[in-house]
């Protein structure tokens, strides 16, 4: 029993990280229709961020204190809602016209780019190590260290951030869309972005909201991230970013609670295929091919996802 | 999409005079440098330090400079008149003075960077780039005057072959030459040349007069093409420096022309393209008479080949049919997360994840060079006295397996097959309701792709010696992409210039390597919001791309209907 348990809870906090990242998936698509890819690279782009903040501040001293960590999420979160922003202002909005296969193209270009782009010059500020391999990510006192026992069910302290953070972020998440203006204007334009711009909703700026949305929810993940595996590299926003498409669409992409759903499942999913499937193919080699193959059946079966609000084919 | 206005029509219309008269002394001027040194050693570029002994690159900028003096002068030559075909002159003055701008600035840095410093650039330099500036100031004042209405023209049939065989002449000779030097500095103002050239002549309206002609005469155009192709390898004096690199622009191009089918002609963007082609590479080394491969089966290469292209399609009719039935964002994805399957499980099937297939990361080395009969593809070989390597053998083998996509690919283009495409590609509704069978020709294109794909990868395991899983990754999808975007969707030279490009840009500018992906990015990015339809666009995409430019749609009626625009110059 604490044996399934275990394997729940580590699939939860797995599952919680992959959440984060698929709500701003779901909450661009809801919108304006668009699958960013480059949005695994926003995630990235937000754990360098928060390793950042900690270059400047801790690493001179080697502190590793907690008020490090609120500075560091803030750090995370300026980094990628601002280069969502841009990349949403430059490369995305000139197209929103254009025919669907365009902002595609353009969304591969933005997650190339960005990867190169950090791989290439993080390593130029001054002071700063290069990053064309794995960083060590700074571990931060009370959230990361010797692991929890809760009766026979051990919980690492950085999963159990993640929990928490995403459940923080969840809360927020359900009172800012339902119970702010700008949320219910977010709704609003997901419907029907035609008439709510005859009701006076400035649909370009929701549009931004949304991308600044999903951001920042990226850079708390990938301060998770960082916290959780203890090293960040150029590379993790793609793979990541794969899961947490996986997860909007299991859940039904353009529904936010089906993206925190959906991301719970698929991580659970994934921890349960690696240690109960037998044979050959269960081992964690086979994790990843496990996550896309799920992808691929619930497109077969229930493309609209587990809590589908909108009907997938719109091509 | 409006391109950017330096100079105001208003203005052109006062300083247009000025503008005239300031281009063609900065012409002359350019034109005359050519016989002063430009550079202070021989170690820059060609050699350009000898007073009246201009080197190959001086005299392309004398070239430049003289094409600016023809396009001012040209109406003043053959004034317009009624019932004659409009010349677009001063476009091609315009061109020509961006272009020999661009040319000089190259060239003056090119010559800074190699000899450490602007202290190297000899006055002639100097005066030169005040010339290239002048003119292009000068025609900056220009207004660019009528669209040219060349293409309508009707010329003799000896006249039309004589073009392409110069055309196809002068790229032999351009290649042979751009290969030619290991130069940086000088490959990129060579570059520029061309492409000043390029857009000159297009300004001139030529480039539609040609295009119009490959239009009418294709056959010939194509068997041409194939003629300068085949003779490239014997200009190469038996080195295989270059051949290497030729056969990986044609492996490279043959993936894309498999991959434009998918997403030029239908309109499906596919993502782990290069899964298949590594599905096919790793089957035809599975079944090959390496000492390591994993299954006791070797049958001749042409069984080899189809098998592998069967496998690629098998593995694309089976990502294919789940996917294809909903939106086409989620076919871009799933495909995504497919070359990542295949990588993943490429790596597991090592003997310890998995069963033993591809010896996992280390993949299949050591796969013998392909047989026919008693000619080995290994070993060089003379023709008629000319020495070819074992590089130039596989370029011709090469050759037939492009010729075959590419005839596949125009042949499904101007079938029926073609043009349900285009109806899905604009409305995929729209093309149902008017009872064209939306997902089986969705999934054709699909795992009809995917069987070229499997081909050629069957002939890259030979010609690369091993397979490794490592060597199929998602950025050489996306490396496929950058090749069809930057090139032209939907048409084959568009293609073939755009894998030409990126994989001799790198190849020949060392220090652009490290920023090789970083380009790629930027590239897709930019074309995206420029030029969504590619250097070389098929007409019909460009209008797709360009759904409410209405003049765009009239000139483009205009050349589909020569006649028509006649009536309306003459008119």
């Amino acid at each position: 029993m604490t044996d399934v348990l275990q394997q729940l809870v580590n699939g939860l906090s797995l599952g919680a990280l992959y959440a984060l990242i698929a709500v701003g998936y779901t909450v661009v698509y809801g919108i304006v229709q668009l699958i960013n890819f480059a949005h695994g690279e926003i995630f990235m782009v937000g754990a360098f961020g928060s390793l950042t903040v900690w270059l400047v501040l801790g690493r001179s001293s080697g502190s590793t204190s907690l008020w490090l960590l609120p500075l560091m999420l803030i750090g995370g979160v300026i980094a990628s809602v601002g280069v969502a922003l841009l990349t949403e202002r430059l490369a995305y909005r000139p197209l929103r016209h254009a025919p669907r296969l365009a902002p595609l193209i353009t969304a591969i270009g933005v997650s190339i780019f960005l990867q190169e782009f950090v791989r290439l010059f993080y390593g130029s500020i001054p002071g700063f190590p290069n990053a064309r391999s794995a960083l060590p990510y700074p571990q931060i006192d009370f959230v990361t260290g010797p692991a929890l026992d809760l009766g026979g069910v051990v919980v690492q302290r950085a999963a159990l951030f993640t929990l928490v953070a995403l459940a923080v972020c969840a809360v927020i998440l359900y009172v800012f869309v339902n119970r702010t203006r700008l949320g219910r204007a977010m709704q609003a334009t997901s419907q029907d972005p035609d008439t709510s711009r005859l009701m006076g909703i400035n649909v370009d700026r929701i549009i931004m909201v949304a991308f600044a949305l999903g951001a920042a929810l990226a850079a708390v993940a990938g301060l998770a991230w960082g916290l959780r595996y203890t090293n960040v590299d150029f590379r993790i926003g793609f793979i990541a970013g794969l899961k947490a498409f996986t997860a909007a669409v299991l859940g039904g992409i353009g529904n936010i609670n089906g993206a925190v759903l959906g991301g719970l499942v698929l991580g659970v999913v994934e921890v349960l295929a690696t240690s109960y499937i037998p044979g050959t193919f269960g081992g964690s080699a086979w994790k990843d091919v496990w996550a896309f193959v799920l992808l691929i059946l619930v497109l077969v079966f229930r493309p609209q996802g587990l809590l589908g609000a909108r009907v997938v084919d719109r091509a | 999409m409006s391109r950017p206005v330096l100079v105001s029509a208003a203005a052109q219309e006062r300083h247009g005079g000025h503008g005239r008269l300031a281009a063609l002394v900065g012409a002359v001027v350019l034109v005359l440098s050519g016989l002063l040194p430009w550079a202070y050693s021989f170690e820059a570029l060609d050699g350009m330090t000898l007073p009246v002994n201009p080197s190959p690159l001086q005299v392309m900028g004398m070239v430049l400079g003289l094409l600016v003096i023809l396009g001012l002068l040209g109406p003043r030559l053959l004034p317009a008149r009624r019932g004659r075909l409009t010349v677009g002159w001063l476009r091609a003055a315009r061109a020509a003075g961006l272009g020999a701008f661009v040319f000089m600035l190259l060239i003056v840095i090119s010559i800074a960077a190699e000899l450490g410093g602007l202290v190297n650039v000899e006055y002639g330099g100097w005066v030169a780039l005040v010339g290239a500036l002048l003119a292009f100031a000068g025609t900056r004042l220009v207004a660019p005057g009528p669209q040219s209405t060349l293409y309508a023209a009707r010329t003799r049939a000896w006249l039309e072959l004589l073009a392409i065989v110069v055309v196809m002449a002068a790229a032999l000779v351009g290649i042979a030459y751009a290969l030619d030097n290991d130069d940086a500095g000088l490959f990129v103002s060579f570059l520029a040349f061309a492409g000043a050239l390029l857009a000159t002549l297009s300004g001139l309206g030529v480039m539609a007069w040609l295009s119009a002609i490959a239009q009418r005469r294709r056959q010939v155009l194509i068997l041409a093409a194939f003629v300068v192709a085949f003779l490239f390898p014997f200009t190469q004096d038996g080195s295989d420096a270059n051949m290497s690199i030729a056969t990986q622009v044609i492996i490279f191009a043959a993936a894309a022309l498999g991959l434009n089918i998918v997403v030029g002609l239908a309109g499906l963007l596919d993502l782990g393209y290069i899964a298949f082609l590594g599905a096919g590479a790793f089957t035809a080394a599975v079944l090959s008479r390496s000492a390591f491969a994993t299954l006791d089966w070797h049958p001749p290469f042409i069984v080899v080949v189809l098998i592998s292209g069967l496998v690629s399609a098998t593995l694309g009719l089976v990502i294919g049919t789940p996917t294809l039935r909903v939106s086409g964002d989620y076919l871009a994805i799933v495909t995504l997360a497919f070359g990542e399957i295949f990588r993943i499980t490429m790596i597991n099937l090592d003997g310890e994840a998995g069963p033993n297939l591809t010896r996992g990361s280390n993949g299949i080395p050591a796969i013998p060079d392909l047989t026919l009969g008693s000619f080995s593809f290994g070993r060089p070989h003379e023709l008629l006295g000319i020495p070819l390597g074992r590089f130039s053998n596989y370029y011709f083998l090469l050759l037939v397996v492009i010729a075959l996509i590419i005839l596949v690919f125009s042949r499904l283009n101007d079938s029926r097959i073609g043009r349900g495409w285009v109806a899905i590609r604009e409305d995929e509704k729209a093309a149902e309701a008017m009872g064209v069978n939306v997902f089986g020709l969705k999934l054709f294109a699909f795992a009809g792709g995917a069987f070229l794909a499997g081909v050629a990868g069957a002939v890259k395991a030979h010609q690369d010696v091993s397979v490794t899983p490592d060597q199929y990754v998602f950025l050489q999808s996306g490396f496929l992409l950058a090749a069809i975007v930057l090139g032209g969707m939907g048409t084959v030279l568009g293609v073939l210039v755009g894998a030409t490009l990126l994989i001799l840009l790198p190849e020949k500018l060392r220090f652009v390597a490290e920023y090789r992906l970083l380009l790629f990015g930027l590239t897709l990015i930019v074309m995206m919001r420029f030029r969504p339809e590619g250097l070389i666009a098929s007409k019909r995409r460009q209008l797709e791309f360009h759904e409410d430019d209405e003049e765009l749609a009239g000139r483009i009626d205009d050349q589909i209907q020569p006649s028509a625009a006649l009536k309306g110059a003459t008119a």
